[in-house]
């Protein structure tokens, strides 16, 4: 298999609502990739809220685990296989013990990232079992045998060594056979064992890590929106895709708060192998984040209001947003409107302009620039 | 040459899904390595059995690790419904047998009558169940003779290492005792209880939800486990025990406050099996043992053991029963048996 046709792609929790998107995500992955023939290695989030409950089950909600195994168990029993049904009610009974567990004393970490792993765990069998449903072979991983982690648990950073070798001997054994290969995201664990996890968004975290170690070109992060927007469309209703960003607009975007991207799935990515992150739904992929843009992409991508420590302030994020002119260009509309600021903060190493500003003029000042710098006025 | 080796594995828990991942991984390299290319091409457990006479390939071998606990019967097309050893046998015609059925030590059925079957059928056995060698030792090693099949069993005791290997090639050596921490559950259970300074049932309750200890501890907590492979051990140095024999105590009964005490006065408390062999006794006890000891620093789900002869003393120390390196033992006694026999 040339490793040009072979991409990873990601499914978001905002996608995996019931067995009908666990469906629809698995006929999707067969027409636009499968029948165009690339083969794909599937990284799968858990169903939407369910890591909140996992987390409330942690603090002993018998009612937050009700709603988890009824929720995984309805899928299976509507994704109608045996296979699937009996095997989601095994890890759902191994996730009763861990809970009683949990709840009998003060929190082990360790055992706290075990209850969470059930989540992706569970989504995983689902995902095989909905390809297997649209005819499409596939095969599970396990994330807590090939994503080797240090031990800082509920937020542990991946051995990228270690991880590359399990992966290859995998790679090798695999990467033949027709099987689309299934992984849950968000989960790794240490040398001797023990399940991890990876922080919030740590599926992102998976899918760069395997791209970048396999060399492979293509990252898909599938998600409910049709990629990053210039700013919230809830505020402005003229926002649009940003078509390309460089990681480092991406990551500063993700500092700044834009919830898009996980900042540690940058690091594979800088350090072995410079995979394209595609960032859409199933009708569009309108976002790609690329290692580097040319000079004339350069710009502003994304303005976004934000309050750090109660104060708020607007981050305009894009290459050459911290070079004097546009910062001038910047003040100069903001003067021309009339406003008082609060101050600016900008470096020159970096991708963005901060504008402190007093709340009352936040979405207004939000709304000015968004016209001005990004709607060709 | 390319020698191929066809296997049968019965029994098809945790361990068995390991010894299928494992060989899926590497029976290339195996095969590069050594010119043997290890064939699975039956797969059998309580309820039925999955069988392919010219062998599982990666993907399969893989994709039989996805099928529910008692659910081989339904990895289509090669399920088949109910346990039949002749069709099994005839079918595929293995070479060797691997036996992974659990311990059961009042009858050691299933793990008797599957190895004295397969021994009657010319067949090699490999057995991680301890149960059949340690109630039909002397039976199963003569009968085996007589057909001129080989038994290994590397993965019974100490599993994650060559433990039983080197035990039986120390051949010119006169073993006095034997001694260690046989056990890796109950071990786990005693270092949680020191660490985390927590009574013996919530240590067990996280032992279980790790998966270290199964729902029903009672044969490694209350030291079963630990007699039945100082059984082995007894027999391979041609003193044999019987498990009825060896005194035991049960980790259950390990208090928190035994355990502040001990640590108080500067001692740990371990569960050490101690096999006098000249005196041809053996038991398992809780102990209070200094913590500079070398057992002292054998914790969590690790084993040690050490070995003392009138010439020297060897001391083991790794994985007790972990799922790949148990198959690891496995895989590594059926590449013996291939060698030898090519």
């Amino acid at each position: 298999m040339d490793s040009r046709r072979l991409c990873v792609i990601k499914i978001g929790g905002s996608l995996l609502r019931d067995s009908k998107s666990y469906l629809e995500s698995a006929q999707k992955i067969r027409e636009v990739f499968i029948e165009n023939g690339y083969k794909t290695i599937v990284v799968v989030s858990a169903v939407k809220g369910i890591t909140d409950k996992l987390i409330q089950v942690a603090k002993g909600s018998q009612e937050a685990l009700r709603y988890v195994s009824e929720k995984y168990l309805e899928i299976a029993k509507e994704l109608n296989s045996v296979k699937i049904i009996r095997r989601v009610d095994e890890e759902l009974k191994r996730l009763e013990i861990v809970a009683s567990a949990i709840s009998g004393g003060g929190i082990d970490l360790s055992l706290y990232d075990l209850l969470l792993s059930f989540g992706e765990r569970i989504s995983k069998i689902l995902m095989v079992g909905a390809l297997e449903a649209v005819g499409v072979s596939a095969l599970e991983l396990h994330a807590n045998e090939l994503i080797v982690t240090n031990e800082t648990f509920s937020d542990a950073s991946i051995d990228y060594i270690s991880t590359s070798a399990n992966l290859e001997k995998l790679y090798s054994s695999i990467i033949d056979n027709p099987a689309i290969p299934v992984i849950e995201g968000f989960i790794g664990s240490t040398i001797d064992g023990r399940i991890t996890t990876l922080g919030r968004g740590g599926s992102d975290y998976t899918a760069t890590t395997i791209a970048s170690l396999l060399n492979i070109d293509a990252v898909y992060l599938v998600t409910d929106v049709d990629g990053i927007m210039t700013t919230d469309p809830d505020i402005v209703e003229n926002a649009r895709l940003v078509r390309v960003m460089s990681y480092r607009e991406s990551l500063e975007a993700a500092l700044h708060g834009a919830k898009k991207i996980n900042p540690k799935a940058f690091e594979p990515l800088e350090k072995f192998y410079s995979s394209k992150l595609i960032i859409g739904s199933w009708s569009r992929f309108g976002t790609e984040i690329v290692r580097e843009i040319s000079r004339d992409l350069w710009g502003p991508k994304v303005i976004m209001n934000r309050e750090s420590q109660g104060v708020s302030y607007i981050a305009i994020v894009g290459e050459g947003t911290s070079s004097i002119p546009f910062i001038r260009r910047v003040l100069e509309i903001i003067d021309r409107n009339g406003i008082d600021i609060v101050g600016i903060q900008s470096y020159v190493y970096r991708p963005s302009l901060l504008v402190y500003v007093t709340p009352s003029y936040e979405l207004k000042i939000l709304r000015l620039l968004h016209k001005e710098l990004f709607e060709g006025v | 040459m390319i020698k191929r080796i066809k296997i049968v594995v019965i029994g098809f828990g945790s361990i068995g899904r390991a010894l299928a991942k494992v060989i899926a991984l590497k029976r290339k390299t195996i095969n590069n390595k050594y010119g043997i290319l290890i064939d699975v091409v039956g797969v059998v457990d309580s309820k039925g059995m999955a069988l392919k006479a010219d062998g599982f390939d990666e993907y399969e071998l893989l994709k039989l690790c996805e099928v529910p606990r008692s659910g081989v019967n339904l990895f289509k097309p090669y399920a088949y419904q109910g346990v039949d050893l002749d069709v099994l046998y005839n079918s595929t015609q293995p070479d060797v047998h691997i036996e992974l059925t659990p311990s059961e030590y009042s009858s050691g059925e299933p793990g008797i009558s599957n190895i004295i079957y397969a021994i009657n059928r010319g067949v090699h056995v490999v057995t991680a169940n301890k149960a059949p060698l340690v109630l039909k030792y002397r039976e199963i090693m003569s009968s085996a003779l007589s057909k001129g099949v080989e038994i290994r069993f590397r993965a019974t005791v100490l599993g994650g290492t060559p433990f039983i290997d080197t035990l039986m090639s120390l051949r010119s050596h006169d073993i006095e005792r034997i001694e260690g921490i046989l056990n890796a559950t109950s071990n786990f259970i005693l270092t949680e209880m020191h660490e985390k300074l927590v009574d013996f049932n919530e240590a067990l309750r996280m032992a279980q939800a790790l998966g270290v200890a199964e729902a029903n501890p009672t044969l490694d907590v209350d030291g079963v486990d630990a007699a039945a492979k100082m059984v082995i051990i007894s027999n391979i140095l041609e003193k044999p025990l019987k498990i009825e024999e060896i005194y035991r105590e049960s980790i259950s009964r390990v208090t928190l406050r035994d355990i502040i005490d001990a640590v108080r006065q500067g001692y740990i408390i371990k569960s050490i099996t101690f096999f006098d062999v000249r005196g041809g006794k053996a038991s398992i006890k809780i102990v209070k043992i200094p913590k500079s000891d070398l057992f002292a620093q054998i914790n969590g789900i690790m084993n040690g053991v050490r070995i003392r002869s009138d010439a020297t003393e060897i001391v083991f120390i790794g994985r007790g029963g972990g799922g790949i390196e148990t198959a690891h033992s496995i895989l590594d006694d059926v590449i013996s048996i291939a060698l030898h026999y090519s």
